[in-house]
């Protein structure tokens, strides 16, 4: 599992820390930059679109959704990888796991707060976002539960809520490491985080059984998230969406898309972090095999979405799938199908799956198509809707390519604030799938 | 008064625990920088208890999650085209997505009640025990118990014992 041979119990704890502990000019300039990029290109335009109205966005009478609502797709869709590699591999208890899930479940948890700001920024009037939880109010206003919506508020309250219990309770141990390693106000603080730790056998036991939990509470949870999403536009009756298939073509859309983003985080974090040691030529491997089964499933179901459509013969079906295909955005939909059902299958050649640059390459581009499919899901089926006088366009303005833009910028501010924080490798599951020092040995 | 000793080797703890359970001296505790199931079985660690607090979570989610949407409902009615007031299919996906908050939620107090943190007291620690070192705690003993275990987990191979307040 290890490319540069097996660490020592002491090495993993050195090695960890010092990528959080040891700070150099190269990462604040990162953290500047970044932070730069999401206020100018994020906050900014936001803050433009909030004193002129939503009008400021593309949207228009006959596509009432845009962009915001594709970029809050795929955002969750990503997230989804935090939950596959760490709940669902956990359970089947994967050894090669542990070396990357923590930095998979960051991953989660910052793509569902990026994909939570493009609601709160698709809404228009922020300060009334409140109105949707099931908070008693003076005006005697309940949200209406039969709404998609609020099923989408309860499961992405949720899938938040329970994303940060699962990467805090499982960096608990870790917590305690970096406070025996710290001194002064940074000891005080991990004391806090680390709850008194003290790795007994009792509170190893506990945390074990706990988190077990977590992970099967998670796992159904990361499922019935991405379903919701789907019906947000499946139990609408628009055609181009109104599809029973749509629950499994999110779920598996968005994990794919999620493993696609893990394979480039794991490349950053190799590059940049000096966790060559512990990410390694296996970690790539069985992540490319798992890109190629995704890959192919999410192709089948998209086959399977253009058949039961052209199968039905319905005129309304017929103009939303012509569209699509041939349509305005039609060079969109074509770079989706090339990016995503054919460029993975390079990953069938062991030297593709095996080289960090062209696996960077290609979750890169598998992105790329997944961000275009999300688009092409909004922009396409809501202009097209039933009777030709209400045909309309959508096109994004600039607040929108902007915001977009601007929403990796959080995404990377968040990740790289992270990683100072917490203990961006596992240091306690890494020893764990080391062999234990033997006196005989 | 606490006796605390330190092991290099994984296998010297676990027979040193091992023997100072059967000697029956003191409560014992083992540190260890990684969760080892041998360790949870010399202090006849089972089914953890927490497992029913994410069952009571999970049931009290399901039963509250149901009732939150009915009763907003009724508190707020917002009639829909003739359309059933309380519809009970789009119910079943909020009461899902309660269950499972509620049995995130029960299994995390379950945890804190069970495992007995937070506890920032005085306990006996040694961070070598967070790195490499594997570390037998004996509480509660008197000083001839105390002598007793030390020798008995030198003997085991202990690198290191000394004496150390009891947890406060």
């Amino acid at each position: 599992m290890f490319d540069h041979g097996q660490p020592t119990y002491a090495e993993v704890n050195r090695d960890v820390l010092s990528s959080m502990l040891e700070t150099g000019p190269r990462y604040w300039i990162l953290l500047g930059t970044t932070m730069t990029i999401a206020g100018v290109f994020f906050f900014m335009p936001w803050i433009y679109q909030l004193i002129v109205g939503v009008g400021a966005a593309g949207m228009n009478r006959n596509a009432v959704w845009g962009t915001y609502l594709s970029n809050f797709i795929f955002w969750i869709g990503l997230s989804h990888s935090g939950t596959l590699l760490s709940a669902v591999l956990h359970i089947t208890n994967s050894q090669w796991r542990k070396s990357i899930y923590r930095s998979a479940e960051a991953m989660t948890l910052f793509s569902l707060m990026t994909a939570a700001l493009f609601v709160m920024v698709h809404v228009g009037r922020l300060w009334y976002v409140h109105w949707s939880f099931p908070i008693p109010n003076p005006m005697g206003l309940w949200p209406n539960f039969r709404s998609p919506l609020m099923f989408d508020v309860m499961a992405i309250t949720t899938y938040l809520t329970a994303s940060s219990i699962f990467i805090y309770m499982g960096s608990v141990p870790d917590f305690a490491a970096v406070r025996d390693a710290s001194t002064g106000i940074r000891r005080r603080l991990y004391t806090i985080f680390s709850f008194g730790w003290r790795g007994t056998a009792r509170e190893w036991h506990t945390l074990g059984w706990a988190y077990t939990f977590f992970a099967v509470f998670v796992i159904p949870l990361a499922v019935s998230v991405h379903s919701i999403v789907s019906w947000d536009f499946a139990l609408s009756i628009v055609p181009g969406l109104h599809h029973t298939i749509f629950a499994p073509y999110f779920v598996c859309g968005a994990i794919y898309s999620g493993t696609a983003g893990i394979v480039t985080v794991m490349y950053m974090l190799r590059k940049f972090m000096n966790f060559e040691r512990y990410i390694g030529q296996v970690h790539l491997d069985n992540l490319g095999k798992l890109l190629i089964v995704l890959s192919m499933l999410w192709t089948y179901i998209n086959i399977l979405e253009l058949f039961t459509t052209w199968y039905s013969g319905t005129s309304f079906e017929m103009e939303a799938l012509r569209f699509r295909l041939f349509g305005f955005y039609a060079p969109l939909y074509w770079e989706m199908i090339l990016f995503c059902a054919f460029v993975p299958l390079l990953m069938l050649f062991k030297k593709f799956r095996l080289s960090w640059n062209k696996m960077l390459v290609i979750s890169i581009l598998i992105n790329v198509g997944m961000l275009t499919e999300r688009f092409i899901i909004v922009a396409t089926s809501q202009p097209r809707k039933f009777l030709p006088d209400a045909f309309g366009f959508y096109f994004p303005s600039w607040v929108e390519f902007s915001i977009t833009f601007g929403s990796f910028a959080i995404f990377t501010t968040l990740f790289l604030i992270f990683i100072k924080w917490v203990p961006a490798v596992s240091i306690y599951e890494v020893k764990e799938t080391l062999t234990p020092l033997r006196r005989d040995a | 008064m606490a006796v605390l000793a330190t092991f290099k080797y994984e296998e010297d703890f676990l027979a040193g625990a091992k023997r100072v359970k059967s000697a029956g001296i003191g409560e014992l505790s083992l540190m260890s920088p990684l969760p080892l199931e041998e360790a949870q079985e010399v202090l006849g660690l089972g089914k953890s208890p927490v497992r029913r607090f994410s069952l009571a979570g999970a049931i009290i989610g399901a039963v509250s999650g149901f009732a939150m949407a009915v009763a907003t409902a009724l508190v707020f009615v917002l009639p829909t085209g003739g359309r059933a007031i309380i519809s009970v299919p789009p119910y079943l996906v909020i009461t899902y997505e309660m269950t499972i908050l509620f049995g995130v939620l029960f299994t995390l107090f379950g945890f804190h009640l069970v495992s007995g943190l937070p506890a920032w007291r005085d306990r006996p620690y040694t961070p070598e025990s967070n790195v490499d070192r594997f570390v037998v705690v004996v509480e509660g003993a008197d000083d001839a118990d105390a002598a007793r275990a030390e020798t008995i987990l030198r003997e085991a191979g202990a690198e290191e014992t000394r004496r150390v307040e009891d947890s406060q």
